[in-house]
C-alpha cells in the first residue's frame, strides 16, 4: 500500500518545489506592505490560468465537463483490480484504516494550489529572513491542518536542500492550551531554550524587546503555526493583535501562519492591524466540490490493491456531501458506515445461506445491469450501501423521535400544533392545557393533569426534541401575562412540515376526526 | 519469649526445645494436626458472619496492642464473652514432627497454643496463637491456602532461583527486575554486573520483550523443576494473602482466625492498571473466617513509606497503598492511622515475634519467610498475563465474589414473602440480572466497541448516544462494558481500559482532564496538567505512554454538561480519536437530541456520524422490563403491571417511573396484607389493579388540589372569588381591590365575618408563596394583580365539595 503511495507522492513532490521557484520571481516586498503587488488577499484563483490541468476543475462552470472522464476513468479502475473480499477481516481492516480520519495521506489531492501558496510564502519569507504572516481560513473538514502540515515538512526539505539554515517549527492547537498566553512564552522557549523566565515581565512583552532589538537576527527564524485561532479572540481582543503585531516589529524572525473556521477574522482586526502596518496574506480554503471529494476518495482507496467502492457509490456519497457542506470528514465516515452495512450484510446473507441457498436471486436481478460484474458486485459497497448510511447521517432524527413518542406527548404536539396553525406566535402552558384537554375529551381519553404536562414540556425542552422552547415559571409580572411560561414552538414550522406527511396527518385523524 | 530471638534457637533445636513463655498457663489440651498435605481441608473461606461483637473485639485488638507497648510480649487473650480475662495462661510447644532433615520445615508441624483451661464452652480469642511453628497474632499478614487440592500446594515454597543459571541466592547477590520480578545473579547478568544498579532496572528479557522481540528464557536444567515461591503464586493467584483481625479458638478446638482479604490488581473489576506495581495488593473490605490450618505462613503487607524503606527485605513483601471496596469496586487511599496499626507487622521490632524479621536467624523452624541479607531474591517466569488470565483462574474457587457485582443485602437475605422481595427487586438500586428489551441497541454498541478493540491497530471513534431519561442508556452501556469484560477476561479479546464519567458529578467541565487522567494512570493531577499529558499520550507524542498503550473507552454521561463557553472540553476529547495513535472510543451519553447541530461545526465535524437513539419505552416494553425483574415471583396480577406499563408508557415511556409505580403498589398490597387479621394470613395476597390505581394515583395526582382542599377557610373564599371573578370577567388576570370587593360581598351574603384588608392581602401573599396564584410582590397593595396559576376547573372541582363552606358551591 505504501509504494504505491510514494510512487504517486513523487511527482507531486517534485512538481511543488518547482511551483514555488517558478514563483519567487513574483515581487517581493515587505511583508506587511500594504500596496504590495502581491494580492494580499488571494483567493483561490478563479481564472483558469493559474489551474493546473492536473487539478481538478474549480470553478462550478466547468464542473459539468470532466464528468465523463472520470467516469470512465472509474470504470477503468474496476477492470484493472480485482475485487475485494469484505469477508476477510484483514481487508476489511486495511480499508477501514486507509478511510479512517487519523491516516493523513502523504499529500493532499485537490490543494495543491493553496498549498504552494502557502509554502511559496513561507520560502519567501525564510530566504529573505523577514517576518510575515498569513491566515488560512476555511470549514471544518477542507484540509486546512492537513495542508499546512504538509507544508511544513516539505519547508525543512527544501531548506535543507537549498542550504538554508531551517527555521524552528512551533505547531500548537489553541483549544488544547488552558491559558492564551501560553503561545507567547512557548515562542519564547522556543527562541532562547536556556534562558531563564523572568517572571518581571509577561513573555509577550519580553518578545517584543526581542523583535525590536538588533540582537534578535542572531535569533533562528520560527515558523508558528496556530491552529485554531479564533479561540484566542478574548474579550479586548489583545491577544490576537499581539500575535500578528509581533510580525511587523522591525527585527521580528517570527512567520505566522493562523488556522481558523472564520474568513473574515482577519479583516475584523484589518483596521488596527492596517494602521500597524501589518496586513496578513489570506487564503482561503473552499470546501471540497463533489470531483475533488471524489478524487480525494479514490486517491485514499488507490492505495489498496483491490475495488472496495462501485463508483457510482462513491460519486453519491460525494455529490450528497458536498451539496450539504463539502466535509472530507463526513465523507470519509460515511464510507466507513457504508462499508460496516456491507459487512453486516453478508454476515446476514451467510447467515441466510446456511438456511437457505436460494436466496441469491434478489441480488442478482437487482444488479442486472453489471452483467459483467454480477459475480463480484455483490462485494462491492454498493449505491444502497451509501444511500443508507447518507441517509443516515443528514436525516433529522426529529420525525423518528416524534414518532416514537407516547401517546400523551403526542397528543399535546398537536394541540401545539393546532394552536399555532391558528396563527399564535407563542401561548401559555394554560392555554395548550386548554386546547389539549379538548383534544381529550373528545377522544375520551383521560387528559393528564396540568402539572404533568408541564413537566412534559420541560422534557421536550431537555432532550431538546426542541419542540417546545420556554422559560418555566417566569418570576416577573410583566412576563405574568404569558401565565406560566411562554411556549414557543421553535420547531412549529417543522411540524408544519410533518403535517402533511405521516405522523400529524396520522394524528389528527385519530384525534381530531374521530369527534 | 525473653532471649533475643537472634541467639534463640536454630533450626534443628527448636523442633525439640519447648518454648516457654514467661507467663505461664495450666497446661491444655494439645491439639496435634499432623500435617498431611494430601489430607481433605475444610472450605477454606466460610460465609458464615461471626457475630458483630466479635467483629468489634477484632477491630480494638490491634489498638490495644498499639497502647500499651508492654504487654505485647506476653500474650493477650481478649473475650469480650468470658470473664476470666486476667487468667494466667502458658504455652507450650510439642513437637510433632519428625523429619527435621525435609527440606521444607514446615512439614513438621508444632502446635502451639495459647488454650485456656476453660471449659471451652465458648470462643476463645487471642492475641497471638503459636501454630504450626509459627506464631501468628492479630494484626499480621499471611498466605492462605486457595485450593484444597490443588497440586501446587503440594510442593512447597522454596528460595528463589536465579532465572538464569537456575542456582539458589547463595553468597551472590541477586537482583530483581523491576518489571518481570525475576531475580538475577549479578555474574549471570550480561554483561556481567558488579555494582547493584541506582534506580528501577529492567533485565535484557524484559527490554527485548518491550522492542518487539520475542523472547526465551533459558530453560531449567533437565530433571529440575521450576518451583515457584508464595510471592509468585499468590500474584498469579493460586494464593491468598489475608490480613488476620482476629484469631480464637473455637468450640470444637479448632484454631480460626477472622480473615481481611488482600486482593491482586487483576482481581479487582479494574483489572491491572499500567501504575499497578507488580507487588501490589489491594486490602479488601471482605471478611471471613478461616482456620488456623490452611495459612501457610507470614507475608509482609506494606504501605508506601514502608515499602520504599524496604529495599532489602526478601520475597514477602507487598505494597497496600489502596483499600478496596468490592461492592462498590472503589479505592480508597488507606489513611497513614491505619498504617501504624495494621500494615506495621514487619517493622514493629518491639514485638519479639517480629524482630525476627530483618536479622539473619529466624524464628523456630520457619526458616522461608526469613530474610536473607541480601539484595531481593527472585525468580519465576513472568506472571503476567497477557489477557489477563489471572482473574479467570480465581473463579473456580469462588474468587468471583470479589471483584465482581454482588446483590446487596436486603435482596439476599432471608425474604419470606414474595411481596418483599417484589418490592426488593423493583427497588431502582437493584439492578436487573439481564436487560431486556434493548438488545438492538446493545448489539450496535458492542459491535461498535468491538469493532474498534479487535482491530490491532485500534482506530478512533465516537458514538453519541441520545434519548429521554429512564430509557436505560447508562445502563446498557454498562451492561455492554461488563460483558465486553468477562470477554476479556476469557482472553477472547484484548484488555482495555475503560473509564467512566459523569458530566453530573464533574466540579467543572474541564476537571474531566484530571479524571479521565487519574482513570488512566492512577495519579491525580491538576487539569491543565492532564491536559498536557492526555494531549501527549493520544497524539502518540510521548513514547513511554506507547508501550502499554490499550485501547481505552471513555464513557461520558451527560455529554452536554462538558459544553464550555467556547467548546474546548468537548473539542479536545472529540478531537484525541481522530489522532493516528489515539486508541480511543468515546462514548458520549445525553438527553439532547441534536447536541451534535448545537456545538460548533468544527466540533461536530469531529464527532463523526455515529448515533443511537434510545426511545421511550413502548408498553409491551415496560411489560416485560417489570415481568423480567418479578420473574419466579408471584406477587404480581398479569393485568396489574400491563396496566401500570400501559398508564407510564402513555405519558413518558419513563421505566424509572413505571417501576416505581410497581413498587408502591406492591407496598401498598402489603400494608393490606399486614391489616389482614391473622387469620387470613395464610392466603397470599398478590398486588392487583386497585393497588396499582391506588399507586398511580398517588403518583400522577397533582398536589394542588391537596393543598387547595386543606387550605384555611378564607383562602377558600378567596380563591372562589378568584373563579367567579373570572367567569365574571372572562379575564384571566385582577387586581386585589376588585377581589376585595368581591370577597366582602360574598362574606356579607353568607353571614361570615369579613377580616378586613390587610388580612386579606396577607392571604392573598400566602396563596401566592403557594404558587396557587400568581400575583406581584405585596408592596402594590390594592393595585396588586392576581391569577389563578391551576385550571379554574381544578380549583372548582376541589372546592365544590368542602364541608365547612358549603355556600362556596353556588358561586363556583
Amino acid at each position: 500500500m505504501s509504494t504505491v503511495a510514494s510512487r504517486r507522492s513523487l511527482p507531486a513532490e517534485d512538481h511543488l518545489p518547482e511551483k514555488g521557484r517558478g514563483a519567487t520571481p513574483r515581487k517581493r516586498r515587505s511583508r506587511s506592505d500594504p500596496d504590495s503587488v502581491t494580492p494580499s488577499r488571494r483567493k483561490i484563483p478563479k481564472s483558469h490560468g493559474l489551474c493546473d490541468a492536473c487539478n481538478s476543475p474549480d470553478s462550478p462552470l466547468r464542473e459539468n465537463l470532466p464528468r465523463l472522464p472520470v467516469r470512465k476513468r472509474l470504470f477503468d479502475n474496476v477492470v484493472e483490480r480485482p475485487v475485494w473480499n469484505p469477508a476477510d477481516v484483514e481487508q476489511v481492516r486495511v480499508v477501514n484504516e486507509a478511510l479512517h480520519v487519523s491516516t493523513a495521506p502523504k499529500i493532499a489531492v485537490c490543494r495543491e494550489n493553496e498549498q504552494s501558496m502557502i509554502l511559496d510564502f513561507c520560502k519567501k519569507c525564510v530566504k529573505q529572513e523577514k517576518a510575515g504572516s498569513m491566515y488560512i481560513s476555511g470549514c471544518p473538514g477542507t484540509g486546512k491542518s492537513l495542508s499546512v502540515e504538509i507544508v511544513k515538512e516539505t519547508l525543512v526539505n527544501w531548506a535543507n536542500e537549498e542550504q538554508i539554515q531551517p527555521p524552528d517549527i512551533l505547531s500548537m492547537n489553541c483549544m488544547f492550551h488552558a491559558q492564551t498566553t501560553e503561545i507567547f512564552s512557548k515562542v519564547l522557549r522556543k527562541h532562547c531554550p536556556q534562558k531563564e523566565t523572568n517572571f518581571s515581565k509577561l513573555p509577550q512583552q519580553l518578545l517584543h524587546d526581542l523583535y525590536s532589538q538588533k540582537l534578535a537576527l542572531d535569533v533562528k527564524m520560527i515558523l508558528v503555526i496556530v491552529d485554531e485561532l479564533d479561540y484566542l479572540i478574548t474579550q479586548d481582543r489583545t491577544m490576537l493583535q499581539d500575535l500578528f503585531m509581533l510580525t511587523t516589529l522591525p527585527f521580528s524572525r517570527c512567520i505566522l501562519l493562523g488556522i481558523a473556521n472564520a474568513i473574515d477574522l482577519a479583516n475584523r482586526f484589518m483596521p488596527k492591524l492596517q494602521c500597524l502596518n501589518c496586513k496578513p496574506a489570506v487564503i482561503t480554503f473552499r470546501s471540497y466540490y463533489k470531483d475533488q471529494i471524489i478524487k480525494i476518495l479514490k486517491d485514499r482507496l488507490r492505495a489498496l490493491p483491490y475495488t472496495v467502492f462501485q463508483p457510482q457509490a462513491i460519486e453519491l456519497c460525494a455529490g450528497r456531501v458536498a451539496a450539504a457542506s463539502g466535509d472530507m470528514r463526513k465523507a470519509l465516515s460515511i464510507c466507513r458506515s457504508a462499508i460496516g452495512m456491507l459487512e453486516d450484510e453478508i454476515r446476514e446473507s451467510i447467515h441466510s445461506e446456511n438456511l437457505s441457498s436460494t436466496g441469491k436471486n434478489g441480488n442478482q436481478q437487482k444488479s442486472a445491469d453489471f452483467d459483467w460484474l454480477t459475480s463480484q458486485v455483490n462485494n462491492l459497497v454498493r449505491i444502497d450501501h451509501v444511500a443508507a448510511s447518507l441517509s443516515k447521517t443528514f436525516k433529522s432524527p426529529a420525525v423518528d423521535t416524534i414518532r416514537s413518542l407516547p401517546q400523551h406527548q403526542q397528543i399535546i404536539l398537536c394541540s401545539a400544533v393546532k394552536l399555532f396553525r391558528a396563527g399564535k406566535k407563542d401561548t401559555t402552558v394554560g392555554e395548550l392545557n386548554k386546547f389539549y384537554r379538548d383534544v381529550c375529551k373528545t377522544t375520551s381519553i383521560p387528559p393528564v393533569s396540568i402539572m404533568e404536562l408541564s413537566k412534559i414540556g420541560r422534557l421536550h425542552e431537555l432532550m431538546s426534541t426542541n419542540l417546545f422552547s420556554g422559560n418555566h415559571r417566569t418570576r416577573t409580572i410583566a412576563r405574568r401575562k404569558q401565565k406560566t411560561s411562554s411556549i414557543k414552538s421553535r420547531f412549529s414550522r417543522h411540524c408544519f412540515c410533518f403535517a402533511g406527511n405521516s405522523l400529524l396527518s396520522q394524528l389528527s385523524a385519530v384525534n381530531f376526526q374521530e369527534a | 519469649m525473653a532471649e533475643t530471638p537472634k541467639t534463640k534457637k536454630s533450626k534443628a533445636s527448636s523442633n525439640k526445645t519447648p518454648n516457654l513463655k514467661q507467663s505461664i498457663s495450666p497446661p491444655t489440651p494439645q491439639i496435634s494436626t499432623t500435617t498431611n498435605t494430601t489430607a481433605p481441608r475444610r472450605s477454606l473461606r466460610l460465609t458464615s458472619a461471626t457475630p458483630k461483637k466479635f467483629q468489634q473485639s477484632a477491630v480494638t485488638t490491634p489498638k490495644i496492642r498499639q497502647n500499651d507497648p508492654l504487654s505485647s510480649p506476653t500474650t493477650i487473650s481478649l473475650a469480650p464473652a468470658s470473664p476470666q480475662l486476667t487468667e494466667s495462661k502458658r504455652k507450650r510447644k510439642t513437637e510433632n514432627g519428625k523429619n527435621e532433615g525435609f527440606e521444607t520445615k514446615r512439614a513438621s508441624r508444632n502446635v502451639d497454643k495459647n488454650a485456656r483451661n476453660e471449659s471451652g464452652r465458648k470462643r476463645v480469642y487471642y492475641k497471638k496463637v503459636v501454630y504450626d511453628g509459627g506464631e501468628f497474632s492479630a494484626g499480621d499478614d499471611v498466605y492462605v491456602k486457595r485450593r484444597e487440592d490443588a497440586a501446587s500446594d503440594d510442593e512447597d515454597p522454596v528460595v528463589e532461583e536465579c532465572r538464569v543459571c537456575f542456582k539458589p541466592v547463595g553468597k551472590r547477590i541477586m537482583i530483581e527486575c523491576d518489571e518481570c520480578l525475576n531475580g538475577y545473579h549479578l555474574k549471570c547478568l550480561k554483561p556481567p554486573t558488579k555494582e547493584v544498579p541506582e534506580g528501577s532496572w529492567i533485565c535484557n528479557y524484559c527490554e527485548a520483550r518491550k522492542s518487539g522481540k520475542k523472547v526465551e528464557l533459558p530453560d531449567p536444567p533437565k530433571g529440575k523443576k521450576r518451583a515457584r515461591t508464595a510471592r509468585e503464586k499468590l500474584i498469579s493467584s493460586d494464593l491468598w494473602a489475608a490480613h488476620i483481625e482476629s484469631l480464637w479458638k473455637d468450640v470444637d478446638g479448632t484454631y480460626w482466625f477472622r480473615a481481611r482479604w488482600y486482593v491482586i490488581p487483576e482481581e479487582t473489576s479494574v483489572g491491572r492498571q499500567p501504575h499497578n506495581l507488580r507487588r501490589e495488593l489491594y486490602l479488601t473490605n471482605d471478611f471471613a473466617d478461616v482456620e488456623m490450618e490452611s495459612v501457610i505462613r507470614h507475608c509482609f503487607v506494606m504501605n508506601p513509606k514502608e515499602f520504599s524503606k524496604a529495599d532489602n527485605e526478601g520475597d514477602d513483601v507487598f505494597l497496600c497503598e489502596y483499600e478496596y471496596n468490592i461492592h462498590w469496586h472503589s479505592f480508597k487511599r488507606i489513611a497513614e492511622i491505619d498504617n501504624n496499626e495494621d500494615d506495621g507487622g514487619g517493622v514493629d521490632s518491639g514485638d519479639d515475634w517480629n524482630s525476627c524479621d530483618d536479622s539473619e536467624s529466624d524464628t523456630e523452624e520457619d526458616m522461608e519467610y526469613d530474610i536473607e541479607s541480601r539484595h531481593r531474591l527472585l525468580s519465576g517466569p513472568s506472571p503476567a498475563h497477557s489477557l489477563a488470565a489471572n482473574s479467570r483462574k480465581g473463579q473456580i474457587y469462588g474468587l468471583q465474589k470479589i471483584g465482581t457485582k454482588t446483590i446487596p443485602e436486603h435482596v439476599r437475605c432471608r425474604k419470606q414473602t414474595d411481596l418483599e422481595r417484589a418490592k426488593a427487586m423493583l427497588l431502582l438500586a437493584t439492578l436487573p440480572k439481564s436487560l431486556t428489551c434493548r438488545d438492538k441497541e446493545m448489539n450496535e454498541i458492542t459491535t461498535f466497541i468491538k469493532d474498534a478493540i479487535c482491530d490491532e491497530q485500534c482506530l478512533g471513534r465516537c458514538l453519541y448516544i441520545h434519548g429521554v431519561p429512564g430509557t436505560g442508556k447508562t445502563v446498557s452501556v454498562l451492561a455492554v462494558m461488563r460483558n465486553l469484560r468477562s470477554e476479556v477476561d476469557a482472553g477472547s479479546i484484548r484488555p482495555y481500559c475503560f473509564v467512566e464519567i459523569n458530566g453530573l458529578k464533574l466540579a467543572s467541565p474541564e476537571s474531566v482532564y484530571s479524571v479521565i487522567y487519574e482513570g488512566l494512570s492512577g495519579h491525580k493531577v491538576g487539569w491543565k496538567k492532564a491536559l498536557n499529558f492526555l494531549t501527549e499520550r493520544f497524539s502518540g507524542e510521548n513514547q513511554c505512554w506507547k508501550e502499554d498503550s490499550k485501547p481505552c473507552v471513555l464513557l461520558i454521561d451527560e455529554l452536554d454538561l462538558l459544553v464550555t463557553r467556547n467548546q474546548s472540553v468537548l473539542y479536545n476529547i472529540l478531537d484525541w480519536p481522530t489522532k493516528p495513535n489515539s486508541k480511543l472510543i468515546v462514548i458520549g451519553i445525553a438527553n439532547t437530541m441534536d447536541l451534535p447541530e448545537k456545538l460548533l461545526p468544527r466540533i461536530s465535524s469531529r464527532m463523526g456520524i455515529q448515533r443511537l437513539c434510545f426511545g421511550p419505552y413502548n408498553y409491551q416494553q415496560l411489560q416485560e422490563i417489570i415481568s423480567s425483574r418479578l420473574k419466579g415471583i408471584y406477587a404480581f396480577e398479569e393485568y396489574a403491571v400491563e396496566f401500570a406499563s400501559r398508564k407510564v408508557a402513555a405519558v413518558s415511556g419513563d421505566a424509572r417511573r413505571a417501576l416505581e409505580i410497581c413498587r408502591r403498589a406492591a407496598e401498598i398490597a402489603d400494608y393490606r396484607a399486614k391489616s389482614l387479621p391473622l387469620s387470613n394470613s395464610n392466603t397470599a395476597v398478590i398486588v392487583g389493579m386497585g393497588d396499582v390505581e391506588a399507586a398511580i394515583k398517588e403518583m400522577f395526582q397533582a398536589p394542588h388540589i391537596q393543598v387547595i382542599r386543606s387550605c384555611s377557610k378564607l383562602s377558600k373564599i378567596f380563591l372562589a372569588a378568584m373563579v367567579h371573578e373570572l367567569y365574571k370577567t372572562g379575564m384571566g388576570e385582577t387586581t386585589f381591590e376588585k377581589m376585595a370587593v368581591t370577597v366582602s360581598c360574598f362574606c356579607s351574603s353568607n353571614g361570615e365575618l369579613f377580616p378586613g384588608y390587610d388580612t386579606l392581602l396577607k392571604v392573598g401573599c400566602k396563596l401566592g408563596e403557594c404558587r396557587i396564584l400568581l400575583c406581584e410582590s405585596g408592596a402594590k397593595h390594592k393595585l396588586q394583580k392576581l391569577q389563578l396559576n391551576y385550571p379554574s376547573d381544578d380549583v372548582t372541582f376541589a372546592l365544590k365539595d368542602s364541608k365547612d363552606l358549603p355556600w362556596l358551591a353556588k358561586y363556583l
